[in-house]
């Protein structure tokens, strides 16, 4: 499983410092340069091969569009992992979330016919919001209540969504129009994001997206909240001596992380599918979950890592073009993320030989001074 | 005990990156005695068992076993030379069978190279009847008692062939049957095999009731050894704690306020879910301290974690100020004007990887000053405020903006005590202030607590080191496994007394 895999990576929490991010600029260089030998080994040119990948993410209208709706989705999954994990919950059932929020908001928008977007619309995301935060809500409060390991939860939970949603949009609520092999009935199309640049993924949601960023990096770094989310977090002994209630920060976090993940849905079928499909998410949740553990949960970082991995994602058509096979793109990420979960065991490695050295170093010195 | 020592310490001394936990200790044990190794916590006793065992090399001087020098000892090294250590926690697995236990690493084998359960149980069987252990070789150790799986670990021990046989704190996790029980056996072994028996422990009324001889440890030095028949437990408590007064005389207002603590009969389970606090009851007025003098482990610490909230108290009744505390939280009942110094502050006292700025903050952060609408933090007024209390209680590091655990512990506590004194509360529970706090700063937090009791604060205080207790205290309780055992006015009292009442001695004619 996927997300075991990950979970076995990153089961430590270090800090984001300047140490760090050498290590992260390392590996990344690292990932390329695997990246090239493969190329190389194929009979292609990996400059060749890179520069297609960047003008594939980056050279036209569309692409930019692509990469930027792209970076969208990994930041908002990112920051999603990020603020539960703030309060020291692992949410890794964003996926579920999400299905439930794309469902819950798709059936809505079917219902709302005639409705006027300024009504319809924030109906719909407060659908998103509350399935997608009812979906978290179940495995955050086994968690506090009764102590349920919310890795396990939430990834079984994943599951559960997932299924579920593709039993309702192929069976009970499969649509009834012709050439639709599965999914719900079509949303109310005026509700619908339209397209910022055409042909591209880009919809005015990245409006929303933008401003849920924001709020969630403001949430947790400038506001009292955010402050007690993190200290329940980093000690929970601690913040309940201070007085804190760590249950009820630990659900908070876990309610906003499925809000994000439910929107993250609904932006998805109001802006590209217009119904629920089983193909709504591929495994987005993940991808920025991924993000989040290399940055930390660090919200500045996860932005700004989101357009690094978004350029990847989708330069990977790009070196299409040219007949690399997109599949290098995978590698390269890998790799990054071989060595950036790696990273604390080597560097711990470099660490405590320097300080082996210089204990030895001094021990002979204090004999000879003895002697 | 004329003969050669078994196992005998020459100027050993172990040095770790801050403390000597061992400093120049020489102490011979004899064969067929049981050799009791008391002293306060960190005292250096496990220690000096570590290097006996084999788990940790001294730094310098010799150890010898049955007259041999042990060089660059290990466990297993250790084991061969008939040496066995019960920890105080013990290395068993749960889901094996006694036997199977017991057998470990040296398992019997069929014929056919496959593992002879049979066989192994019969030898266990056999051990248990010679040595008096009894026990069923086939249950699985997860259903036994604690006791049971002690008694386990001991026989994995003599499996081995151990006739040295250390015990870390036996007794800590064990009811007062099962200790009885313990001391049988080991009085067994000892008289019927001729083994040597080490116990460490901290309470003496066990080293009078189990030990022929007894070794005093304090800050790493052997401080006195001595025939068990030929002290009592006042002198042992006094040898244990004993140290001289180094400060001045505190500036003492006598103020007289209303109850503001009252506990009434209260029961306390600890975290192993037995009694810890059996009863208790006390009262605290404001402009007095309070201090309750205990060994560590009877119950002090739960009495303190229930008043603040922490523990769920399982009778009786505890009222702040006048209002009942039943079921309330600890941000509750900070709320109703309480502050708390844990005696735990690395874990519980501050958060490490947060700032000392937002270690400070807390319990603060929502007000106005510092939170527009209690929302916004308003980092500029948190930054100055925190300042002020750095250089207000001499809090020394790199900052208000560093880690918490970059902090030495002595200003890791004043963080503690700066944060929890500045609250405005008037109600101060104070559990171990000073622990591994260098002098200078122990001065500091002495007069700031002092300071609070003029003020008129109401102050319980739990204090493993004597003469802060001394110092500070307008009243003394002294607690026994869960039960308050003496109550004393300031001055009432020698501290080489009152050791006798923290170690179970009742004081006569009234009750506390």
């Amino acid at each position: 499983m996927k997300e075991l895999k990950l979970l076995l990576a990153f089961k430590n929490k270090a800090k984001l410092n300047a140490g760090y991010l050498l290590s992260l600029a390392i590996s990344i260089v690292l990932g390329l340069l695997v990246g090239a030998a493969i190329m190389a080994m194929g009979g292609h040119n990996p400059i060749a091969g890179y520069k297609a990948m960047l003008s594939g993410a980056l050279s036209s209208k569309t692409a930019v569009g692509n990469t930027i709706a792209k970076t969208a989705t990994l930041c908002l999954t990112g920051l999603a992992t990020a603020i539960a994990s703030q309060a020291g919950t692992f949410n890794v059932g964003g996926e579920g979330q999400l299905y439930f929020g794309a469902m819950a908001s798709a059936l809505l928008g079917a219902k709302l016919m005639g409705v006027s977007p300024i009504i319809g619309v924030p109906l719909c995301l407060l659908a998103a919001i509350a399935a997608g935060a009812f979906w978290a809500y179940i495995p955050a409060v086994l968690k506090v209540k009764m102590n349920v390991n919310e890795v396990i939860t939430t990834i079984m939970l994943n599951s559960v969504a997932i299924y579920f949603c593709a039993f309702l949009s192929n069976g009970p609520l499969k649509t009834g129009e012709r050439g639709i092999a599965s999914g719900t009935a079509k949303i109310n199309t005026d509700l619908a994001f339209p397209k910022v640049i055409r042909l591209s993924n880009l919809t005015t949601s990245i409006f929303l997206s933008a401003a849920i960023a924001l709020f969630v990096w403001y949430l947790m770094k400038r506001t009292t909240t955010g402050y007690e989310l993190k200290l329940t977090g980093q000690n929970p002994r601690f913040a309940k001596y201070a007085g804190l209630n760590g249950g009820r920060l630990m659900i908070l976090g876990m309610l906003l992380s499925g809000a994000i993940c439910g929107l993250v849905g609904m932006f998805e079928v109001f802006g590209l599918h217009k119904r629920f499909t089983d193909s709504v998410s591929n495994e987005f949740y993940y991808d920025g979950m991924l993000v989040a553990m290399i940055m930390r949960y660090e919200p500045t970082g996860i932005i700004l890592m989101s357009f690094f991995f978004g350029i990847l994602k989708i330069g990977g058509t790009g070196m299409e073009m040219i007949g690399i096979p997109d599949e290098i793109i995978l590698i390269v990420q890998s790799v990054i993320i071989f060595f950036m979960a790696a990273e604390q065991g080597i560097a711990e490695n470099l660490i405590a030989r320097r300080l082996r050295k210089r204990a030895a170093a001094k021990s002979i010195g204090k004999e000879a001074s003895e002697r | 005990m004329e003969n050669k020592p078994i196992v005998e310490f020459s100027h050993t001394s172990l040095q770790f990156p801050d403390v000597l936990a061992n400093d120049d200790v020489s102490l011979a044990i004899y064969p067929g005695e049981v050799f009791a190794l008391v002293g306060e916590n960190g005292a250096g006793k496990s220690t000096l068992m570590n290097i006996l065992y084999g788990m940790k090399q001294p730094t310098s001087g010799e150890v010898f076993v049955k007259g041999k020098k042990v060089v660059k000892q290990s466990p297993a090294g250790a084991i061969a030379m008939g040496i066995g250590m019960v920890h105080q926690h013990f290395k068993l697995v749960p889901s094996f069978t006694v036997a199977q236990n017991i057998a470990m690493c040296c398992e019997p084998k069929t014929k056919l190279g496959l593992y002879d359960f049979k066989s192994a149980e019969q030898t266990v069987r056999k051990m248990s009847q010679e040595f008096g252990l009894e026990i069923d070789p086939s249950a699985k150790v997860n259903t036994l008692s604690v006791g049971l799986q002690q008694r386990v670990e001991i026989l994995k021990t003599l499996h081995r062939g151990a006739d040295v046989l250390i015990l870390d704190e036996p007794t800590a996790v064990l009811t007062p049957q099962e200790t009885d029980e313990l001391f049988a056996v080991i009085r067994g072994i000892v008289r019927e095999k001729g083994m040597t028996v080490i116990i460490i422990t901290h309470k003496l009324n066990e080293v009078m009731a189990i030990s022929d001889r007894v070794g005093v440890m304090r800050r790493g030095k052997l401080v006195g050894v001595t025939e068990t028949e030929k002290v009592n437990e006042r002198i042992l408590a006094s040898m244990m704690v004993g140290r001289e007064m180094l400060f001045d005389e505190l500036d003492r207002h006598e103020t007289s306020g209303e109850t503001a603590i009252e506990v009434e009969n209260l029961q306390v389970l600890s975290d192993r879910m037995l009694p810890a606090v059996n009863g208790v009851s006390l009262t605290v007025r404001g402009g007095e301290i309070l201090g309750i003098a205990a060994v560590e482990g009877n119950g002090q610490s739960e009495l303190i974690e229930a008043i603040a909230g922490r523990r769920p108290s399982r009778g009786g009744s505890i009222r702040i100020k006048g209002k009942d505390t039943a079921g309330m939280g600890p941000g509750q009942v900070r709320s109703l004007g309480l502050s708390h110094i844990p005696e735990d502050r690395n874990a519980t006292g501050v958060s490490g990887v947060a700032t000392v700025e937002e270690n400070l903050i807390i319990g603060k952060h929502r007000q106005r000053e510092f939170a527009a609408a209690g929302i916004h933090q308003k980092k500029s007024a948190i930054r100055t405020y925190a300042e002020k209390l750095f250089e207000r209680f001499d809090i020394r590091g790199a900052g208000v903006t560093t880690q918490a655990k970059s902090l030495s512990g002595g200003n890791m506590q004043k963080v503690v005590v700066a944060r929890e004194f500045s609250l405005g509360a008037d109600v101060l529970l104070i559990a171990q202030p000073t622990r591994g706090v260098d002098i200078g700063a122990i001065e500091f937090i002495h007069k700031s607590i002092l300071e609070k009791r003029n003020a008129g604060c109401a102050i319980l205080l739990v204090s493993a080191d004597l003469d802060e207790l001394f110092r500070l205290s307008d009243r003394m309780v002294t607690m026994f496994e869960g039960k308050i055992t003496g109550h004393f006015e300031a001055g009432e009292i020698e501290k080489s007394e009152i050791g006798y009442y923290m170690t179970g001695g009742v004081e006569e004619g009234e009750d506390a």
